[in-house]
């Protein structure tokens, strides 16, 4: 009977209030040491894999790189740029700067989950490397979650396609507005878009910065499919997200940065993680 | 067979049970790495009712809570969810272990299937997970992966708590 009532609080507890925050810590603090080992025989599998690679296709890909980093450091001059022009224009517009810088850190994925439960993600990065629940993770292509619970060395992240995640995004052609709701396995609903808005297929969604928890404009899905029925004044839109959710080994997480601090690198462990400002 | 198990006393074998435990949410966390199906039972609750069912002298709810809380942090679902459908089992469990414990195996099993049915049931109230086509069918056939998996599960675990008691 009290494990039952105990039960019956917890679910009480975590429903209502945030106040087993800082015990599903400690017990993911437990269990952290238990996903390393069953992810053990996958990152076994992937390092043998590895060690065996052609030592050609090596060389192919460092140069793909390399021309890679070449480009994305032009397209960096470019958004300095930008960054002055646009910030010159909100002063002549007489607006206060929107422009926010975000801090990176970088981490690698240790352990994910797409099952008809939930769909996260597991990352090396924690608390004493000053990620918080919030902080949104993203790849390469566009945002992958949001941050819901740390440890001191790992965090988790819920993925934009689990049931319980909501993003608000616009659409990036018509900057038409709407949320963004996980619906399982590897798809998305837009919702609250009117029968009348000009939504095409193959439109992208980007993050449209309201709620202030997501930064604006980055990439989150695009639409795949459009319904018109029923006596719903909404469209039913279907969205696959943007990022590689699980083909991704490593992941951004951006944060608010402190004003005052100055553009800096540092590297942060022998692992080539890097933290930029 | 189960019978014959259990003139042992829980703490002859209690290392045994915890490595039990230890290895099962192991394996849980295994399949649920990457794409789970959901057609694989939770093995950490079918030991969990294998103790129960085979150590009389204990109710093991408070192991039930316990693990449940471990899956409710495992699973991501609300804290305390799994712990009360572990409950709600092993209390099924201990009310009628005694019956349970005379069963020839293949009724076990059979038991075993409808806990597992009791628990997929139980799961979709409380988080509705998602199915789509290709989930629907391996959600609702677990129950008889279940029964498939108790006679292993209990040769292996009755022949351990054996071996660890007479050691």
């Amino acid at each position: 009977m009290v494990a039952f009532i105990l039960a019956i609080s917890l679910m009480a507890a975590d429903h209502y209030g945030q106040l087993t925050g800082s015990l599903r810590s400690t017990l993911l603090t437990i269990i952290n040491p238990i996903e390393q080992i069953a992810a053990l025989p996958k990152a076994i599998y992937i390092r043998a894999t590895t060690d065996f690679t052609n030592i050609n296709d090596l060389q192919l890909k460092n140069k793909q790189l390399k021309t890679e980093l070449l480009l994305l450091r032009a397209k960096q001059l470019q958004l300095t740029n930008l960054k002055l022009e646009v910030k010159r224009l909100e002063a002549l517009l007489g607006t206060t700067g929107k422009m926010t810088d975000q801090s990176i850190q970088i981490a690698n994925i240790t352990f994910y989950s797409n099952n008809p439960l939930s769909q996260f993600l597991s990352i090396n990065k924690g608390s004493l490397k000053g990620v918080k629940s919030q902080h949104t993770v993203i790849d390469s292509k566009g945002i992958m979650g949001q941050i819901i619970n740390t440890t001191p060395t790992m965090s988790r992240v819920l993925l934009i396609t689990d049931p319980d995640h909501q993003i608000p995004v616009r659409v990036q052609r018509t900057a038409q507005r709407g949320i963004l709701r996980g619906t399982g396995h590897n798809t998305t609903q837009l919702r609250f878009i009117p029968k009348s808005s000009a939504v095409k297929l193959g439109d992208i969604l980007e993050s449209s910065g309201l709620g202030g928890i997501f930064p604006a404009g980055y990439p989150v899905a695009t639409i795949t499919a459009i319904q018109n029925e029923g006596d719903s004044p909404y469209l039913d839109i279907t969205a696959e997200p943007i990022a590689q959710l699980y083909q991704s080994h490593k992941v951004l997480i951006l944060s608010e940065s402190d004003p005052s601090s100055e553009m800096k690198s540092t590297k942060s462990d022998t692992t080539g993680d890097l933290d930029v400002h | 067979m189960s019978t014959k198990s259990f003139h042992i006393h829980l703490s002859q074998v209690r290392w045994t049970i915890i490595t039990a435990y230890f290895i099962a949410f192991i394996l849980d966390t295994m399949m649920l790495l990457g794409y789970s199906t959901p057609i694989l039972p939770p093995l950490t609750l079918l030991v969990l009712l294998y103790w129960s069912a085979n150590f009389i002298d204990r109710t093991h709810l408070f192991t039930a809570l316990l693990l449940g809380v471990l899956a409710d942090t495992l699973y991501q679902t609300t804290l305390g969810a799994h712990a009360l459908i572990y409950i709600i089992l092993t209390f099924l469990m201990i009310r009628h272990r005694l019956r349970f414990r005379t069963y020839p195996l293949w009724q076990q099993a059979f038991s075993i299937s409808l806990y597992m049915l009791v628990y997929q049931s139980l799961n979709y109230l409380f988080f509705s997970p998602v199915l789509d086509n290709s989930d629907f069918v391996p959600y609702w056939s677990m129950p008889a992966i279940g029964l498939i998996a108790w006679p292993f599960l209990s040769y292996f675990l009755g022949k351990f708590s054996h071996t660890a008691a007479h050691s």
